[in-house]
């Protein structure tokens, strides 16, 4: 899993060498900005559920089709499991939050998901909608410290900026 | 491989759950003792030749018959590789150290490495004996109470010029990289 520690543990394995002190600053300048990303991690852990109902209702109000006969929310089933899959992204920011990097998102998350998307006719412009929802919704200081909210919207618009 | 956090996200993603309160409080710590624990990593690695030859000394102190004709450490060929050795390890013992988790030394340093030494012909007591006293020499290092020992005119002793603070979660954090070592080769 990509992390700055391990990316910096992997260089100074590959040289062959002890961890030096670049290594050691860069860590340094990690764990500097440990504290807000953590507390974004915690925070939307803490709402977790009701982040992804709103995103979820968010989504599908703005596209109503989506629930027709034949469309991709044309069954509660179906529903759930856009719901589910809000809950997979978030649970997978809340985890690059915690390693501060996008490796999660990355490995777990953005690989072959547009493949995925296209096979099963999913539209990825209502996980867009549903994740700019939550972007823009979310405010500080009611819901996280200013740098904590930034942290998170980063890793947000990074997934916008996969899927659109 | 895996460091403190991302840990937590692979045991996190196997429950299926978000990462909540009870395990940031780990990580908080970790972050909390961070400038300690790159203290702690710098004290092995400025002392790491040092720690290093004096480890495979005192083994060979105790076992002089390895540098006899025969032994395991004679001709200079086998000393060198003996010390590459005991650098290697020191080296991935302090990347675990950096990174909070034994998962790197596991699996790039320790992984086969019984059945390598054993097909080598390497005694593994010494090879656990060497590794014995560099966890007692990083352990000085990083807890600051390493002595001259019995020489007083000792001219390689020295101490880091850190702040004095209580490092026993890292030494003990360290010690168990170490312990994981020796329990590999036993």
């Amino acid at each position: 899993m990509k992390s700055v520690v391990t990316t910096v543990v992997t260089a100074a394995d590959a040289a062959g060498r002890f961890p030096s002190q670049n290594d050691l600053e860069a860590v340094q300048g990690n764990i500097q900005r440990a504290t807000a990303r953590l507390e974004a991690a915690e925070k939307l852990a803490t709402g977790m559920d009701k982040v992804v109902q709103e995103a979820g209702d968010a989504c599908f109000k703005k596209y109503p089709y989506l629930k027709q006969q034949g469309e991709a929310g044309s069954t509660q089933t179906k529903v759930d499991k856009c719901y589910r899959d809000l809950g997979h992204y978030m649970r997978l920011i809340n985890y690059c939050l915690v390693v501060g990097g996008t490796g999660p998102l990355d490995e777990w998350g953005i690989a072959g998901a547009r493949e995925v998307y296209r096979t099963l006719n999913l539209p990825t412009a209502a996980y867009v909608e549903a994740l700019t929802y939550t972007r823009d919704r979310a405010c500080s200081p009611r819901d996280m410290s200013p740098q904590a909210l930034n942290e998170l919207k980063s890793y947000l618009d990074y997934a916008i900026n996969s899927l659109s | 491989m895996l460091d403190a956090f991302s840990r937590a996200v692979v045991s996190a993603d196997s429950k299926n759950a978000a990462i909540g309160s009870g395990e940031l409080a780990a990580l908080r710590q970790y972050v909390a003792e961070g400038n300690k624990r790159l203290d702690a990593v710098n004290a092995i690695t400025s002392n790491a030749s040092c720690i290093v030859s004096d480890a495979v000394t005192g083994m060979i102190c105790e076992n002089t018959g390895l540098i006899q004709a025969g032994g395991n450490c004679y001709p200079n060929r086998r000393m060198a590789a003996c010390l590459r050795d005991g650098e290697i390890v020191l080296r991935y013992i302090s990347f675990a150290l950096l990174a909070g988790d034994a998962s790197v030394l596991d699996d790039r340093c320790l992984n086969g490495l019984k059945e390598t030494y054993i097909a080598l012909g390497v005694p593994l007591q010494s090879a656990a004996r060497a590794v014995g006293i560099m966890k007692a020499s990083s352990t000085a290092h990083i807890n600051e109470t390493n002595t001259s020992g019995t020489n007083p005119d000792e001219t390689r002793f020295r101490k880091m010029e850190t702040v004095k603070g209580d490092c026993s979660a890292l030494v003990a954090e360290a010690a168990s990289y170490f312990d994981r070592v020796a329990s590999a080769l036993a």
